[in-house]
């Protein structure tokens, strides 16, 4: 009984719902108001990321830690320097792989 | 269930030729195909005000046509437009507060009085008037466009519990506020 009484409430609430309006020149007028799309610009994005890549750079010019790393990681050295080379490049591998899971998961 | 699939599917494609190639017919193709249900929906919500409800339409579309690259395709395309339409009524109350929109509360209240009234549909009308505004927002959704509770909660950005919690509520309520009409309706029934 209790079903049925749920379903005779949802029935009246379909019944009363007129449901899609039909066009009538709505679309016509819609499309009159469109304005032009805007282009998303790109060249802010690509040249932060170059500023950042030279500013990086640039400060980590004078420092011997990346080369010292770089040399003992490559002889098989387990260094302070190395170690801490390895633990950024983990790092930005994991960033990577949680965006790229990020952006499969949108899509 | 694969109608629906295959509807989300176009949508898809069109929204990748407007942004891709900056397509007006494709998103006149969106429009069209979408325009009815998102003016219903917002007729409803601002209880029959058809020009009202054309104007935020308007606006809907308008800011989906801008807004077309946030669309990621989380939701179906219907879906994403009945939220932004939402989100424009919401707005529009904020602006300009509806005074009638509870005026047909003390109305309503006399409603198990009027046990044989003529229209049942006039009754029922008034009976979705005293739900709160929650309550009819969410029955409007969920059963009268059809869309599932998760989608619902989308749309009116809220949480899937308290979306449930409404549509049990609101149903009960108009069971028990036109319980005469189902009591009339069993009487005729047995004789």
């Amino acid at each position: 009984m209790n079903q049925e009484r749920d379903d005779a409430i949802e029935a009246l609430l379909r019944k009363q719902f007129d449901g899609p309006m039909r066009d009538e020149g709505f679309s016509r007028r819609v499309m009159q108001r469109l304005p032009a799309r805007r282009r998303r610009v790109r060249w802010p994005l690509w040249s932060g990321i170059a500023a950042g890549a030279v500013a990086c750079w640039l400060a980590l010019l004078s420092s011997p830690l990346p080369r010292t790393g770089w040399r003992d990681w490559m002889s098989g050295e387990w260094s302070g320097p190395a170690i801490l080379l390895l633990v950024v490049a983990l790092g930005m591998a994991m960033l990577a792989l949680a965006w790229g899971v990020a952006e499969a998961e949108d899509h | 269930m694969a109608d629906s699939a295959a509807e989300a599917r176009i949508d898809r494609a069109l929204v990748a030729r407007v942004l891709l190639n900056d397509d007006r017919n494709a998103f006149e193709q969106l429009l069209r195909r979408h325009q009815g249900m998102v003016r219903a929906q917002l007729r409803r919500l601002l209880h029959g005000d058809v020009a009202a409800a054309d104007d935020l339409a308007q606006e809907t579309f308008l800011l989906a046509w801008r807004k077309l690259d946030q669309f990621r395709g989380e939701a179906r395309f219907s879906t994403w437009l009945y939220r932004i339409a939402y989100s424009c009524f919401l707005q529009a109350c904020r602006k300009s507060p509806r005074s009638g929109e509870h005026a047909d509360a003390s109305e309503a209240e006399r409603l198990p009085a009027v046990e044989h009234a003529i229209d049942l549909q006039l009754d029922f009308e008034r009976a979705m008037r005293r739900l709160s505004a929650a309550e009819q927002s969410v029955l409007l959704h969920c059963v009268q466009m059809e869309l599932s509770h998760e989608e619902a909660a989308y749309v009116l950005a809220v949480p899937l519990g308290t979306v449930k919690t409404h549509a049990m509520r609101g149903k009960a309520k108009l069971k028990t506020w036109l319980a005469a009409w189902h009591e009339t309706a069993d009487e005729e029934q047995t004789s």
